[in-house]
């Protein structure tokens, strides 16, 4: 099978509305799985209580934020050097998710700061960057729309997130770089130091949000691929 | 690296004899500086702190406000295109731009910041460190301007997409480069904040003048 | 407990955001169907 049939929008509609709710239902039972072992399978913390279960969000969207970003940056690169239509597409859809997981992670960091920390918010490298790769998002999404010809804008996003995607070791690597207030990686590829239920409820969330990230870009790219080829025949007489 | 030659010559005689804009970069960026006082008071201990990241944000938007000169009339009036088309490497002539674009821009922040420190009290091997700290990071955001320039030729938003795009890259910059000047103000070296600039400077240098070259292309097509 | 409202406030604006990410994603279905009919109907009346 030629391997580049889906790169044809036509196709490509039909293959995610096909594929989507799949990727939803996941996100559902991963969810269901992961919140069940965080909040009855693990156990109360014995520094901070029960306020520590804002990790079972907290983290995985931060890694989803960062995710998606690369992701986007892989889109771009495929744009920039193959010039087809459909990888723009999946980029622009990418990016709304990507900036929400990126202001739920800001957002559940404040959360879980004030009570842990005493604040809502620091300026340290990790929260920075991270408010910073949120106006990424922003910017990316904000250039794609600024132009007349909806393919300028695809590639001159394309190379903006390219160039972004520095960002993304410095947000990584920043709790190492810098002994700052934010709490060091817990978990690495060489083991991890947490109770192992709440590494658990972890992963499960992230795997959840990773189905429903992709789920959240197929459905948005149908409706991008819905008002870029609005005058195709296939679209018109599908509509 | 002819291209490199012609294009910051070009550039920079353009400028030469039109010193308005480089004028009016400098009074901006003393202008908005001198703001802070006014708003904040004149606590002397204040201003000394907030001094360096004081100066470096009016640097920032300094050098931003300077950056759609860099392509916006040669794109309107079609030079850009013919120095596309020209059988020089983009990443060259590009490179001499920026370059011109630093020395009227930049350069002259920099040798201005010494007197901005003073007005914020700043202590005098803190002065040294921030003129440092800037004659590094000033062409990194002359050169991360530049793509960002590139990116948004004819685009609808204008300065504030602009703004948008540019400032969150420029972020980088401003922390480490106010972060050399507060440590040296604080008695600690600051060679870790100038190493890390002086890497950027590098890397940016050597890979931004690519990226700013495939922005002109994508706004040529 | 004090930390219950952090806990809610956390899981609560996830929540809020992402079924405003789906409501979002069902407007702009519609919003597209209707721009494809709308230029449909104006080009069959040339």
């Amino acid at each position: 099978m030629n391997v580049f049939y889906f790169s044809s929008p036509s196709t490509f509609y039909r293959l995610a509305g096909a594929m989507a709710p799949w990727f939803f239902g996941l996100a559902v039972i991963l969810a269901v799985a992961g919140l069940y072992v965080g909040f009855v399978q693990a156990p109360t913390d014995a520094v901070q209580g029960e306020v520590y279960r804002v990790i079972f969000i907290h983290v995985p969207a931060a890694w989803m934020s960062m995710f998606i970003y690369f992701v986007m940056a892989c889109y771009g690169a495929v744009t920039l050097s193959f010039n087809t239509r459909l990888a723009a597409m999946m980029a622009r859809a990418l990016a709304p998710t990507g900036a929400m997981f990126t202001f739920v992670a800001l957002w559940t960091g404040a959360f879980w700061g004030r009570p842990t920390w005493g604040t809502y918010w620091v300026w340290d490298a990790r929260l920075t960057s991270e408010l910073v790769l949120l106006f990424l998002y922003i910017g990316f999404i904000a250039l794609a729309n600024a132009f007349e010809d909806p393919r300028r804008g695809d590639r001159a996003a394309a190379l903006l997130a390219l160039i972004g995607v520095v960002n993304l070791p410095i947000i990584y690597f920043s709790v190492q770089w810098w002994n700052t207030l934010h709490q060091g990686s817990s978990v690495s590829f060489k083991g991890t130091s947490m109770h192992v239920t709440m590494l658990w409820g972890m992963l499960l969330m992230a795997f959840s949000f990773w189905m429903y990230a992709i789920g959240a870009a197929l459905v948005r790219c149908r409706n991008i691929i819905l008002d870029r080829e609005r005058r195709t025949r296939w679209v018109r007489a599908m509509a | 690296m002819s291209g490199f030659g012609w294009a910051f010559a070009r550039d920079f005689t353009l400028a030469w004899r039109h010193p308005g804009e480089t004028l009016l970069t400098l009074a901006f960026f003393a202008l908005v500086a001198s703001l802070f006082p006014l708003g904040v008071g004149a606590d002397p201990q204040l201003l000394a702190r907030i001094g360096p990241g004081v100066i470096w944000v009016c640097a920032l938007l300094a050098a931003f406000l300077s950056l759609p000169v860099l392509f916006a009339s040669d794109y309107a009036d079609g030079t850009l295109e013919q120095m596309v088309l020209s059988p020089h490497a983009m990443a060259g002539w590009v490179s001499g731009k920026i370059a011109a674009h630093w020395m009227i821009s930049g350069l002259p922040l920099t040798l201005l910041s010494p007197l901005l420190a003073l007005q914020f009290g700043l202590p005098a091997d803190a002065i040294g460190v921030l003129m440092a700290a800037l004659l590094l990071g000033t062409p990194v955001l002359s050169l991360l301007g530049a793509a960002c320039a590139a990116l948004t030729l004819g685009a609808r938003g204008g300065g504030t997409l602009l703004a948008l795009v540019a400032l969150p890259l420029f972020v980088p910059v401003l922390v480490f480069g106010a972060g050399a000047a507060e440590a040296a103000a604080a008695g600690l070296s600051a060679a870790p904040h100038l190493s890390l600039l002086g890497a950027m400077l590098i890397v940016a240098a050597m890979g931004v003048p690519f990226a700013v070259a495939a922005a002109i292309r994508i706004a040529m097509d | 407990m004090d930390h219950q409202y952090y806990l809610w406030m956390s899981y609560g604006a996830t929540a809020v955001a992402l079924v405003a990410e789906l409501v979002a994603l069902r407007l702009g279905r519609s919003r597209a169907l209707r721009t494809v009919n709308e230029e449909r109907d104006l080009e069959a009346q040339d």
